[in-house]
């Protein structure tokens, strides 16, 4: 890339929508010309010229310096691109529930679709009606090493029954772990040698925490240029470019994403990955618990009935419907999809703190930066203090393909002002106790110190413009946790779209459970940050 | 010339529905224990036998004695060999799997009540996958549903309401048996059960609410719960949820093969118009429909790109003017509109 055009198109290709980002060299740097999204069945030519001509009207001479001033001049760019496809399905089966519960948990967050069965007590018939499916593209098949006592009986069936499967369907991915993974072993010669579809021998789920089988299940789905890998990719490097702890919460229309990347100097950052289908906008599976959960998080006043037909139509048109009603709709269904993202990945807990947190996915594209920001701290609950940010053009996964390194990160820290939409900061101590006040908070910004009193249960909103920074410093009555347990704390925050938001609220988020209540606490915290919105 | 071209550019922006589409492959379940009596590449006609059903599908253990050359294999047919003195002799199914450490006896899909499933549509079987699904690539044309609900079906197409109209329950007597009924905008899962019961072969409606869409599922499992096998019935949903109109253009389709035999595909949800070439028309490609928001189901002429344009909440949308009717020209997030081809 670095001797050729001056230009590229950045172009992540969703189930729903399409995003289409023109980059160009501006005074020796790369530079977001500017960003644009469709539909998913648009062309992305048709986009791509959308944004040429936006920018030869507001910049001619950037334009035509970029040889992008006639009509059509943007088609020939460079394209860096990646396809974000709908989940596999895979069947997860075991002989008892005890069993199953860590397969499924692991295969459900390596990008799978996962239909859990277990033997003990089912019908056969049904087991095998499931494994025949022509939607499932893989069974994972596990015991434990040594089985247990409640299993045992049923390994032999289990084993009989996946490898019958196989041989209706040779195209069937099959998956061995913990004792049936034994290699040359009983199991393993039940199944035909040099079918179309491998049979795989796994590491157990109780193996390092479960990665490795993840890891391996993720591997199985194929796909190479599939965007959220791309994402994982991209989010290593950012995290080395800004030198800081990232993580990217992704929410889309058939998956979503959670990545961790650290960052130490003269180190390669090797993302943590999760991809759970089932924290999609609309998952496959929506069922009534999924409805109540959107609906828990809804300020309009709707029916369970019409919120229902509501999200039939969104996952029928994901690009439609996005103003108005239609917006707080959706990103009421984010948030869902945020709670089921972070309930999927309780071992991200475990790492260290994030030093940005950052939104991704084509669901917040409509919704105003402060809302998406609001959005992320209902729904990450951790203590500390981190930036948040937002993936705006969906950038991210595409240069995530720059498959050299060196180019990627060279091309990122050109973009590193471009990439993100800051949103602001939150600040969001833990263990506070109920009372009056918790304490104070002197802000100390450009325009001379400010206190503000802490009360506990609340949402302060500091404003705290883009591209600003403050030092804040919390003095409180009692000690709380911050990361470390103390009662003064001086810290520095960057400033966004949202400004500073001290959270003082519950951790976890407790909401009252009248609907009339929880409906007019919603949207008095929202109101502060999206006053558009008539609730 | 150039302006000509820069329009046609634009246009690309909104997105396009496909009004027909050729050689639609639809599928058919076939569940371990079904029977398929097609081969793969060969022809059907609308009407021929496509597999036997069982109705009450159950799991028996045989004793399978097999030659290393003739080794049995899950999913193939399987019949007790002549003069067998068993218990089952008169047991007949699909093999499904060995039964663990207990020699040659095996698992064996089998039940009593078999029922012959007819091919809806005419065309070529593209795929047989046993316990799985059989394909066929119909003839014709073929358009697309948002959804349906039931089991394929074939009947003479008949509109019994308008686009924008709602059909009763009572407005449903025997006389429509054997029909598909285009019935407009709506309908209850009251009305749509008592057609299945007076003989109509399917629905085809632009929306219908969830609420109803259970209860109809509730009441399709109690009908195929029952003893005696009921007729295939469809419901073909062409818009979604939201009660809105048939679309001009899909309704003038409508209304040109009424009628004529249609088949109804529940997978893919669409209607097939078999064999005549319905050669379709030129869509004007300004003409186009509000598809979502506050002005669902209105259509109109686009007139040119609005550009980002603030809607309710405060949100920023690529919007275009469009013109309905006699009214003023107003913005509509692109989104919200799909066009014809």
């Amino acid at each position: 890339m670095r001797n050729e055009q001056p230009v590229f198109a950045a172009v992540d290709r969703g189930t729903a929508t399409t995003a289409v980002s023109l980059v160009g060299k501006v005074a020796g740097r790369w530079r977001l010309l500017g960003s644009t999204s469709g539909p998913a069945g648009v062309p992305e030519e048709a986009l791509l010229e959308r944004l040429r001509g936006r920018l030869a009207t507001v910049d001619p001479g950037t334009a035509a310096s970029l040889a992008l001033g006639a009509a059509g001049s943007a088609a020939g760019a460079r394209r860096l691109s990646c396809v974000t496809g709908a989940a596999p399905e895979m069947v997860v089966v075991a002989a008892t529930e005890r069993v199953l519960k860590p397969l499924a948990a692991a295969a459900s967050t390596a990008g799978w679709r996962v239909r859990p069965l277990v033997l003990d007590g089912a019908e056969i018939l049904a087991v095998a009606t499931a494994l025949a499916d022509p939607r499932v593209a893989a069974v994972l098949a596990g015991a434990s090493d040594p089985p247990g006592a409640d299993e045992r009986p049923l390994i032999g069936d289990l084993g009989q029954l996946v490898a019958a499967a196989t041989e209706r369907r040779p195209d069937l991915v099959a998956v061995l772990s913990g004792v049936l993974a034994e290699p040359g072993g009983r199991t393993e010669a039940l199944f035909q040698p040099g079918r179309p579809g491998p049979t795989v021998l796994a590491p157990s789920p109780a193996t390092g925490g479960g990665e490795p089988l993840r890891a391996l299940l993720d591997g199985l789905r194929g796909g190479e240029p599939d965007g959220r890998r791309a994402l994982a990719i991209a989010t290593a490097t950012l995290a080395d470019v800004l030198q800081r702890r990232v993580e990217i919460l992704e929410i889309g229309m058939t998956g979503a994403a959670r990545i961790a990347a650290g960052w130490a100097p003269g180190e390669t950052a090797v993302p943590r990955v999760a991809l759970v289908p089932e924290a999609a906008l609309l998952p496959r599976s929506f069922s009534d618990a999924h409805l109540e959960a959107v609906m828990s998080w809804l300020i309009v006043p709707l029916d369970r009935l019409r919120v229902r037909d509501r999200l039939r139509e969104l996952a029928l048109a994901p690009w439609g419907d996005a103003a108005g009603d239609g917006a707080l709709l959706r990103l009421a269904a984010a948030r869902a999809a945020l709670a089921r993202l972070l309930a999927a990945t309780p071992a991200f807990d475990e790492l260290p703190p994030a030093d940005l947190v950052v939104a991704a996915g084509g669901v917040w594209a409509v919704a105003p930066g402060p809302a998406v920001a609001l959005a992320l701290a209902d729904t990450y609950r951790r203590a500390g203090v981190r930036g948040l940010g937002l993936d705006h053009a969906r950038l991210l996964a595409p240069l995530g393909t720059i498959a050299d390194a060196a180019e990627r990160h060279a091309v990122m820290t050109e973009l590193r002002d471009d990439l993100l939409t800051p949103l602001g900061s939150v600040a969001m101590p833990a263990g506070l106790r109920a009372g009056r006040s918790a304490g104070r908070l002197v802000i100390r910004g450009a325009g001379g110190p400010a206190v503000l009193d802490l009360a506990p249960g609340g949402l302060e909103l500091v404003d705290l413009p883009p591209g600003e920074r403050s030092i804040v410093e919390f003095d409180l009555r009692d000690p709380v946790r911050f990361g470390l347990r103390t009662r003064h704390v001086a810290l520095e925050v960057a400033g966004g779209l949202g400004g500073l938001l001290v959270d003082l609220r519950d951790i976890p988020l407790e909401l009252p459970r009248r609907l009339e209540r929880r409906r007019e606490l919603l949207a008095s915290w929202q109101a502060a940050l999206w006053p558009e919105v008539e609730a | 010339m150039t302006r000509q071209r820069a329009a046609a550019d634009w246009l690309l922006e909104i997105p396009v529905r496909r009004l027909l589409e050729g050689g639609l492959e639809g599928r058919f379940p076939l569940p371990p224990g079904d029977r398929p009596l097609v081969d793969p590449g060969s022809a059907v006609l609308a009407g021929d036998p496509l597999l036997e059903h069982l109705r009450d599908r159950r799991i028996v253990e045989v004793d399978v004695v097999s030659t290393e050359a003739d080794r049995p294999v899950p999913g193939s047919r399987w019949t007790p060999p002549p003069g067998r003195r068993r218990r089952d002799r008169d047991v007949e199914g699909e093999l499904l799997a060995p039964v663990p450490g207990r020699g040659n006896r095996w698992r064996l899909i089998t039940g009593d009540h078999r029922v012959t499933l007819p091919s809806p549509v005419a065309g070529v079987v593209t795929e047989v996958r046993p316990g799985a699904e059989i394909r066929v690539r119909s003839e014709g044309w073929s358009l697309r549903a948002a959804f349906a609900a039931g089991t394929a079906a074939r009947g003479t197409l008949e509109l019994a309401t308008d686009p924008f109209g709602e059909l009763r329950p009572g407005g449903i007597d025997v006389g429509r048996a054997g029909s598909i009924l285009v019935v407009g905008s709506r309908i209850d899962a009251e009305a749509l059960t008592r057609a299945r019961a007076m003989g109509v072969r399917g629905i085809v409606v632009a929306s219908l609410p969830g609420k109803e869409l259970r209860d109809f599922r509730a009441s399709e499992r109690r009908q195929l719960a029952a003893l005696h096998p009921a007729p295939p019935f469809g419901v073909l949903v062409l818009e979604g949820a939201l009660r809105r109109p048939i679309p001009g253009p899909v309704a003038a389709l409508l209304e040109r093969f009424a009628g004529q035999e249609v088949a109804l595909l529940v997978d893919p949800p669409a209607l097939v118009f078999g064999g005549a070439d319905p050669a379709p028309a030129e869509a004007d490609p300004t003409w186009v429909r509000i598809r979502s928001g506050p002005n669902a189901g209105a259509e109109g002429r686009v007139l040119g790109p609005a550009g980002l344009w603030r809607f309710g909440a405060g949100v920023h949308i690529e919007a275009a003017f469009v013109e309905i009717g006699d009214e003023d020209r107003m913005a509509v997030p692109l989104g919200d509109l799909e066009r014809y081809a």
